[in-house]
């Protein structure tokens, strides 16, 4: 069947920003993925720093910033983690959360009550060497980035080994999506592609090629598919995000609009001293890069910019989550009217 | 052991970070000189990549703090192909120290890092310049708070005394002068970026980056009168005289004798102390001029001196913590990808008395055997013994199935002891030292484990110490 795309597939537009810095409780810190609950609350995994164990946790709140609390701590016991990573909503709500030190999955009620984990360290079939990128299907089957066995595998939801994808193809994969399709998308970081893989691993497609042009990817952290087979790409390496049509035709691209979120609205009316000067700051400022080629120091002196963007996920509403680790918030989009 | 290798071990030590026996060999074959070139004008700069490093170390990535800078610059010296490119930025870290308790922005330090990496082997006029202009710097001694309508001397002082000529080559009045030609040398938005740093404050998106900013407003104009001469100066034409001065190439060749020949008193005493080789100090400000202040062309003149290459210089200098444990972790080879143990070995280096990006004051470290303590040499110690005796390490198990391809179990002590000193790099140690690892050899058989122990001990040894 062929599908009629609207004139506007794919294209994108700034809505507003969720988040801000805070190590403990409301907040996020250093961010490495986002999942969302069917009633629209964001579950966000927060790596931390790696120096002290405060931080590591998740943080559950919503679009209108609501804070529903935290749950996980550092460590390697049940319910904690070392290099938490990304994260993932089953049909029941459950929520699933990588950790690629432990190589393990760890499950969570709604609420974040710790109900079980599983994997173990290894290259066999159905261990891991460093667990990343996570997405669920229809089925509740699970499929996990096992990162430096350069492969993703696809698991019952209580860990059941059932099937290896893209062996011997990938490259330290990172982020993963089930298309509605029921394809497998693989953000291939070390290939500078999606790579595209049908239920049964069978590589379909790869999209994108090394560089910083458009419809080029440099080290891509993560995907999401819409319903029109457009992919939306956490374009890390180029600080950006990318959309791509269903064939892998450029779309368009994004650097980043961040504005103030409500909680860092809240900080500067309550310190003054600091929203003072901000105000009289120029946040926007010309300026002589030492490297112009990397986007990376742009984005570390504007703070608008996204700065690692590790992670995109759709909502319920159709509404883009890019959520950015050195900045430590989510920058929403919507579909362009 | 020929004199070949061990000279090349030598080089390696002093201006890397040691070598492995392959590498000792690989450049053995090319011939010392050819060795000198290819540390100069590195073929290769790569090391394990900035996006491996910040994949899988966000903290490496956003450097918030005060840890993510040197555990990303211990990746670089444990994995680059350029080791003297990562030695010469430890080299100016040392002088131009510039530390995290008041500048509170890792980027900002590993930023002033990556700039010592462009420029550490060019020009020296260049890289004082890129100094003045470097945010951490002016944040570090006060620039920003250097007016046209009130001097701030922090950085006109300290660019004159630890910078420059050193004490006893410039007046009080030439710091005033100095510092009235920076003025207007700060940071873009500098009341917002100071008072966060001031305030710890990575509300409400983490740190922004700082940038350089002439505030051609803020500066003075007027006449002012440096080191004799008169003029409308500005930082650079104050930077241009400076360079000029003999004492400038003396004191900075001075430190460079310090760091990769021998080592001198603490920098305090030097106006008052004679160089330890005044000849070799000679040739270094030399090539200083004669180059027109390349520093490629000093270090040049460096290791293909006869100076260099005396055999009363070798294992005179106490490796640097830094040094200490970035050699330990080439040698075992643990670190072939990102892994999150990099955390515990740099917090070693601290426990051995060095936090990189954190010196103890505008001084920096004082090297030699103020590095070495009861504390900090057990410290050392361990450190280094527990790497080399694991086996599970890709490095120790080359070293220790290459030592027992030669002979396997027959290989008698005196043997086994000579190969495993050549597999850690070369090393020549004392006739008693020698003897204490002969006798642990004959104690022990010829297993893997025993010869890794040999390879452990050896790590005690007074010479493993230095370089």
């Amino acid at each position: 069947m062929v599908q009629v795309k609207s004139a506007k597939a794919g294209m994108i537009e700034y809505d507003m920003t969720v988040g801000m810095t805070a190590m403990e409780g409301r907040g996020f810190y250093y961010p490495s993925d986002v999942a969302i609950g069917r009633d629209g609350r964001f579950y966000v995994v927060n790596r931390s720093l790696e120096s002290v164990d405060r931080g590591v946790r998740v943080t559950m709140c919503d679009i209108d910033s609501e804070y529903y609390g935290i749950f996980g701590t550092y460590g390697r016991g049940d319910g904690q983690f070392v290099w938490a990573s990304c994260a993932a909503i089953d049909s029941e709500d459950r929520v699933y959360v990588t950790d690629e030190y432990l190589s393990r999955v760890s499950v969570f009620d709604p609420d974040g009550s710790f109900l079980h984990n599983w994997g173990e360290s290894g290259a066999g079939d159905g261990e891991m060497d460093g667990s990343s990128g996570i997405a669920i299907d229809g089925e509740d089957a699970v499929y996990v980035s096992d990162t430096h066995n350069g492969r993703v595998q696809k698991f019952t939801s209580d860990g059941q080994h059932l099937l290896t994808i893209g062996s011997g193809e990938l490259d330290l994969p990172w982020g993963v999506d089930v298309a509605p399709s029921g394809d497998v998308y693989v953000a291939d970081w070390g290939n500078d592609r999606i790579a595209r893989f049908s239920s049964t691993g069978e590589l379909v497609a790869s999209y994108g090629s090394s560089g910083r042009g458009d419809g080029e990817l440099m080290r891509p952290a993560g995907v999401a598919v819409d319903d029109d087979g457009c992919m939306y790409i956490a374009d890390w390496g180029n600080e950006r995000i990318q959309v791509l049509d269903p064939d892998g035709a450029f779309v368009m691209k994004n650097r980043g609009e961040a504005t103030l979120s409500k909680w860092a609205a809240n900080f500067l009316e309550i310190n003054r001293e600091e929203g003072d000067a901000r105000s009289r700051a120029d946040l926007e400022p010309e300026i002589e890069l030492f490297d112009p080629d990397d986007p990376h120091e742009e984005s570390s002196k504007i703070e608008k910019l996204f700065w690692a963007p590790v992670s995109v996920k759709f909502d319920s509403s159709g509404r883009l989550l890019v959520l950015e680790s050195n900045r430590h918030r989510i920058q929403v989009f919507r579909k362009a009217a | 052991m020929s004199e070949d290798t061990r000279l090349i071990a030598h080089l390696m030590r002093r201006a890397g970070f040691g070598a492995t026996r392959e590498e000792i060999e690989t450049y053995a074959a090319k011939g010392y000189d050819a060795a000198v070139e290819d540390l100069l004008e590195p073929p290769d700069t790569g090391w394990m990549g900035d996006y491996m490093a910040r994949r899988f170390h966000h903290e490496q990535s956003g450097m918030m703090g005060p840890w993510g800078s040197g555990d990303n610059w211990l990746y670089r010296m444990i994995s680059t192909n350029a080791p003297l490119t990562e030695k010469a930025a430890l080299f100016w870290h040392g002088i131009f120290a510039t530390g995290y308790p008041k500048v509170i922005h890792g980027k900002m330090l590993s930023d002033q890092i990556k700039m010592f990496r462009r420029y550490g082997l060019g020009n020296f006029r260049t890289l004082l310049v890129e100094l003045a202009k470097d945010p951490a710097m002016i944040v570090w001694l006060d620039n920003y708070d250097n007016h046209g309508d009130a001097i701030n001397e922090n950085f006109g002082r300290e660019l004159l005394e630890l910078f420059s000529l050193g004490v006893g080559n410039y007046t009080e009045e030439d710091i005033k002068e100095c510092s009235r030609a920076f003025t207007g040398w700060t940071i873009g938005n500098t009341e917002y970026m100071v008072l966060r740093s001031e305030r710890d404050s990575d509300w409400p998106y983490g740190r922004i980056s700082w940038h350089f900013q002439y505030n051609e407003g803020d500066h003075d104009e007027g006449e002012k009168e440096f080191l004799g001469r008169k003029g409308n100066f500005n930082g650079e034409d104050i930077i241009d005289i400076i360079c000029e001065e003999e004492s400038t190439a003396r004191f900075i060749a001075r430190h460079m004798y310090h760091f990769f020949v021998a080592d001198e008193p603490p920098v305090p005493s030097w106006p008052y102390t004679p160089p330890r080789d005044p000849d070799a100090i000679d040739t270094l400000a030399k090539a200083y001029f004669d180059s027109g202040y390349e520093i490629k062309a000093m270090l040049r003149a460096l290791f293909t001196s006869d100076f260099f290459k005396a055999e009363d210089i070798r294992y005179e200098k106490v490796k640097s913590p830094a040094e200490f444990v970035a050699g330990v972790l080439r040698l075992t080879g643990e670190f072939d990808r990102p892994r999150r143990e990099i955390m515990d070995r740099a917090r070693q280096m601290v426990y051995m008395g060095q936090h990189l990006n954190n010196p103890p004051s505008v001084e920096g470290w004082h090297q030699g055997v103020e590095w070495l303590d009861t504390g900090t040499l057990v410290e050392r110690i361990n450190f280094a013994s527990e790497q080399v005796g694991d086996l599970g390490k890709p490095g120790v198990k080359t070293m220790v199935d290459s030592i027992a391809s030669r002979n396997g179990e027959a290989i008698e002590s005196q043997r086994l002891v000579d190969l495993c000193l050549e597999q850690m790099g070369d090393i020549q140690v004392s006739d008693e030292s020698r003897e204490i690892l002969v006798e642990f050899a004959d104690q022990a058989d010829r297993s893997p484990q025993a010869i890794a122990g040999v390879l452990r001990l050896s790590t005690a040894t007074d010479e493993f110490q230095r370089s």
